[in-house]
């Protein structure tokens, strides 16, 4: 090639190509939270062409329930939505306990409401402090996380585990309530209305976050109900399914609380949903701990669903025989299949499971609410700009360990 | 009880044995005949109202073990008082049993543990000490007792009474001191001791073979063919995956054959898997016998059999191989044109009328069948004819013979002897040339048994690392001699013994 001095001025005029740009964006990209790849067809900054690709975090969930007991599909349930395990916990307990056709004490089920509601606030905080720093602003992210870290500190002293919890438990938990749990509870409830309304202050009226955020990843209800989209995602389009409302389950028809939904579909909307999601959690903790009984038993009475006291099983042969049947052979449940469905972090988590009679599932099969509202996501983005994909794909909190499984 | 069975239905039971006689002393097949007249029983129930127990009744139950089934019959074994009766029979089978399952080789295939999850699944209300008894009782030398853990369904006493046709065993006392004894100045040692353990529903009889050596949800089970005698016991072999071994055999019903049994030196074939083998191809005698590799091996016994005029040469068939094997090793003999066929087996052995058939050798019928329908003369001829000098070269299939090795010496002077082994014994102790063969457990095949029934097995496990089935290793001795026996692969030879069978007839 000629050195560009020696051109004509014709030649030498930059000819910007006219073709679209195919760009390639993650899995190992932070934007994408490390586990989905975008192709896009970029006419400059503008997206013209997208296409969606989950599976890099599938570690063949469903299938590797089909190996062990249905007590050993708890700590895989957990790395589902792995930023609210006990939500996911307690839908696992549900859909067994639904198939084998029992329910446990009323004190359990409070229990496990209280405990699901934290797990839903620290998810909500997460995801709205990852979507405000995603866009720049760190200060909101760790203000709001430090939430997540108390909730994470009660469900510690609760569970033993800060995260990945596997407490739930078939027929029951795996422990009763601390002696302390309501007080803890009680006293974090303010602490979170606080770090609530600093939130509104710091972010609601700061013109760049409305900017990025208003208008922008609009998903339209016709859309959100033809994705089959729930949750956050599908109530901020302004439709008000909640599976705690329209399906109770445990004890949520005894709640007063309200769906809030939006009504643009847009990322401020998905941003303000979860916002107030958060109060809703709060009002459902409070009414629960008020009925929640302080003392009566956590585990349904049975020795062939729920293990036997140590004591009963190193001192007498009915404790004995009920523990080595329930681990070397598994909880037998009966023939059959359900679908079980309970309001996950970001929306319907459904567990479809199916049963041959014996102590192992015969098929698994997890309905994530990440997957739907991931495929809606190319409609929130086509048309829009390359920029707006790091928030509209944050607001739709796809979690890599549900969407893949 | 077989009524149910046969509809599918299992009725929960401890003493009953499909071939034994009828105790109904465990009481957990209770039944309610809904049917016919009605028994009631008389009971007292509490009154809420009177503040006191009152007289009323509740159905007779029967146990379905001793019911004969009838036309018109309504039998129900699900019903809120059979449950109930199941549930009280369980508890009380439970109440002083000791807190063994970790301990317990019946673990993971007790009737208690099972009865318990399916029938019970109550914790204990009795607690106080439970009562005590004797542990650990050496009642031969295959069988330990455990008293405690006894519910005294009486099947070992049975099984002793009317399969081995000996009163050994026996019941004393009553209640809590309810055990099982001796008869006085005897042990438990009769042919059959093992299927009093084989019919133990809980864990009160172990056998010393088994005990402390395997856990059972690790095993696993493939069918077999017993080798120990011509009767040919249909087996569950159970054998650990992980570790290739097997650690026992279990009778598998079979009407024609065994019923539901298995003599003890039949159940103890199975060790012969892992001891004695002969893994390395050898050539030479005594203090000169070298391994060698296997190829070599294959080729010396050809450059051997080579140099033996084929008149001379003689062919052993062995009754402890397979048909399969034996067939191509008739199949080589004719190939090479050798005439003189003989027949090595085990011998020293005692039959009885029950089981054990008066040949110890699982295949003598097979090995005839090949060679067109009567058993060729044992090694005693071969013998004869090698000192005579009308043999020069023997190729020897198995390590089974009556012989002693130094009856055997005639074979020692003979430089042309090559045996085909799984095992050391007086053939391969006697030949030039060893090259290793599968064991029974490790090949695919049949056995014809004394009733002239074939029957034929799977193998359980895999070979050792270069040790091929007899008629493989055959097939390749055949070619280093430059014959073709006509067949490539197991269905190959087996259409050969189709026409070995018609031509028999």
């Amino acid at each position: 090639m000629e050195p560009a001095d020696e051109l004509s001025n014709d030649q030498a005029s930059l000819e910007l190509d006219a073709d679209p740009m195919r760009l390639n964006m993650g899995p190992s990209h932070p934007a994408m939270h490390g586990t989905i790849r975008m192709v896009m067809d970029l006419d400059g900054e503008n997206l013209i062409n997208l296409d969606v690709q989950p599976g890099y975090l599938h570690r063949g969930f469903e299938k590797s329930c089909e190996r062990g007991t249905w007590a050993q599909v708890f700590p895989y349930a957990d790395r589902l939505n792995y930023v609210s395990p006990m939500l996911n916990n307690v839908g696992w307990a549900l859909a067994v306990e639904k198939l084998l056709g029992i329910e446990v004490p009323e004190r359990c089920q409070y229990y496990r409401v209280v405990l699901g509601e934290l797990s839903r606030i620290a998810d909500h905080f997460t995801c709205n402090g990852a979507s405000a720093m995603e866009l720049g602003a760190f200060t909101p992210f760790l203000w709001l996380l430090k939430v997540r870290d108390w909730v994470w500190d009660i469900l510690e002293r609760e569970t033993g585990a800060r995260m990945t919890h596997s407490f739930g438990r078939i027929g029951g938990m795996a422990a009763p309530p601390t002696p302390n749990f309501k007080d803890d509870v009680r006293h974090l409830i303010p602490e979170i209305f606080k770090v609530v309304k600093e939130t509104e202050i710091m972010l609601l009226r700061n013109r760049i976050f409305l900017d990025r955020m208003q208008g922008v990843g609009v998903l339209t209800k016709e859309q959100a109900l033809s994705y089959g989209c729930t949750g956050p995602v599908a109530r901020s389009t302004g439709i008000p399914y909640d599976v705690r409302k329209d399906h109770p389950y445990l004890v949520y028809d005894r709640f007063d609380f309200d769906v809030p939904i939006g009504e643009d579909g847009d990322n401020w909307d998905r941003f303000m949903v979860r916002l107030e999601e958060i109060r809703q959690s709060i009002r459902i903790i409070e009414q629960a701990l008020e009925q929640m009984p302080d003392d009566g038993p956590v585990n349904v009475d049975d020795p062939r669903i729920v293990y036997p006291d140590k004591k009963d099983v190193y001192t007498t042969i009915e404790a004995t025989i009920a523990h080595f049947k329930l681990v070397m052979e598994g909880l037998r449940v009966p023939e059959g299949e359900v679908y079980s469905f309970t309001e996950g972090g970001n929306g319907e988590l459904g567990f479809h499971i199916v049963s041959d009679g014996s102590g192992t599932p015969y098929r698994v099969r997890v309905r994530p609410p990440c997957w739907y509202n991931l495929a809606a996501s190319r409609e929130m983005l086509l048309g829009g700009m390359i920029a707006d994909i790091i928030p509209t794909f944050g607001s739709v909190n796809m979690i890599g360990g549900e969407c893949d499984r | 009880m077989q009524a149910a069975w046969r509809e599918g239905i299992e009725i929960p039971h401890y003493c009953w044995h499909p071939g034994l006689s009828i105790a109904a002393n465990c009481r957990m097949c209770l039944v309610q005949v809904e049917s016919g007249r009605q028994m009631a029983m008389p009971q007292l129930t509490f009154d809420e109202a009177k503040g006191e127990y009152v007289p009323s009744t509740k159905p007779k139950l029967q146990p379905a073990c001793q019911l004969a089934a009838a036309e018109d019959m309504v039998v129900s074994s699900t019903n809120d008082e059979v449950k109930t009766a199941q549930a009280s029979v369980q508890e009380f089978l439970l109440l002083n049993h000791p807190v063994d399952c970790p301990i317990c080789d019946q673990a993971g295939e007790c009737k208690l543990q099972d009865y318990y999850y399916e029938h019970q699944g109550t914790l204990k209300r009795k607690l106080t000490e439970p009562v005590h008894k004797p542990k650990g009782v050496r009642f031969g030398p295959t069988i330990v007792y455990d008293a405690e853990r006894c519910i005294m369904c009486t099947r070992c006493i049975r099984v002793c009474d009317e399969v081995a046709k000996d009163h050994v065993l026996d019941m004393r006392e009553r209640g809590n001191k309810n055990e099982i004894i001796l008869a006085p100045g005897r042990e438990l040692d009769h042919k059959y001791t093992l299927m009093t353990e084989h019919v133990c529903p809980v864990g009160a009889l172990t056998s010393s073979d088994f005990r402390f050596k395997a856990r059972v949800w690790f095993l696993k089970s493939r069918e077999g063919v017993c080798t120990g005698c011509a009767t040919g016991c249909n087996t569950h072999v159970d054998y650990d995956p992980r570790y290739g071994k097997v650690y026992r055999l279990r009778p598998r019903d079979n009407p024609d054959v065994n019923q539901f049994w298995m003599c003890d030196d039949g159940m103890m074939t199975y060790t012969r898997q892992a001891t004695d083998r002969v893994l390395t191809p050898t050539s030479g005698r005594g203090d000169e016998r070298l391994p060698i590799g296997e190829r070599e091996a294959i080729a010396l016994a050809a450059e051997k059999l080579q140099g033996v005029e084929s008149s001379k040469l003689a062919v052993v068939l062995s009754a402890q191989h397979t048909t399969e094997d034996n067939l191509a090793l008739a199949k080589l003999a004719s190939a090479l044109g050798a005439g003189r066929l003989y027949l090595a087996a085990l011998g020293g052995w005692e039959g009885d009328d029950i089981l054990r058939s008066n040949d110890n050798n699982p295949n003598r019928a097979g090995a005839a069948q090949v060679v067109g329908g009567s058993a060729p003369e044992g090694v005693g001829k071969l013998l004869e004819e090698v000192q005579s000098g009308e043999v020069q070269g023997v190729l020897a299939l198995g390590w089974a013979s009556a012989e002693r090795l130094e009856e055997l010496a005639p074979l020692v002077s003979l430089d042309a002897v090559v045996s085909l082994t799984s095992h050391v014994g007086p053939l391969p102790a006697a030949a030039e040339v060893v090259i290793p063969v599968a064991d029974t457990f490790e090949v695919d095949g049949s056995f014809v048994n004394a009733k002239g029934m074939a029957q034929s097995f799977r193998a359980v496990l895999s070979a050792p690392a270069d040790v091929e089935p007899a008629w493989k290793t055959i097939a390749g001795l055949a070619k280093a001699l430059g014959k073709d026996l006509g067949f490539t692969d197991l269905e190959g030879l087996r259409k050969g013994l189709v026409d070995a069978a018609e031509a028999a007839q």
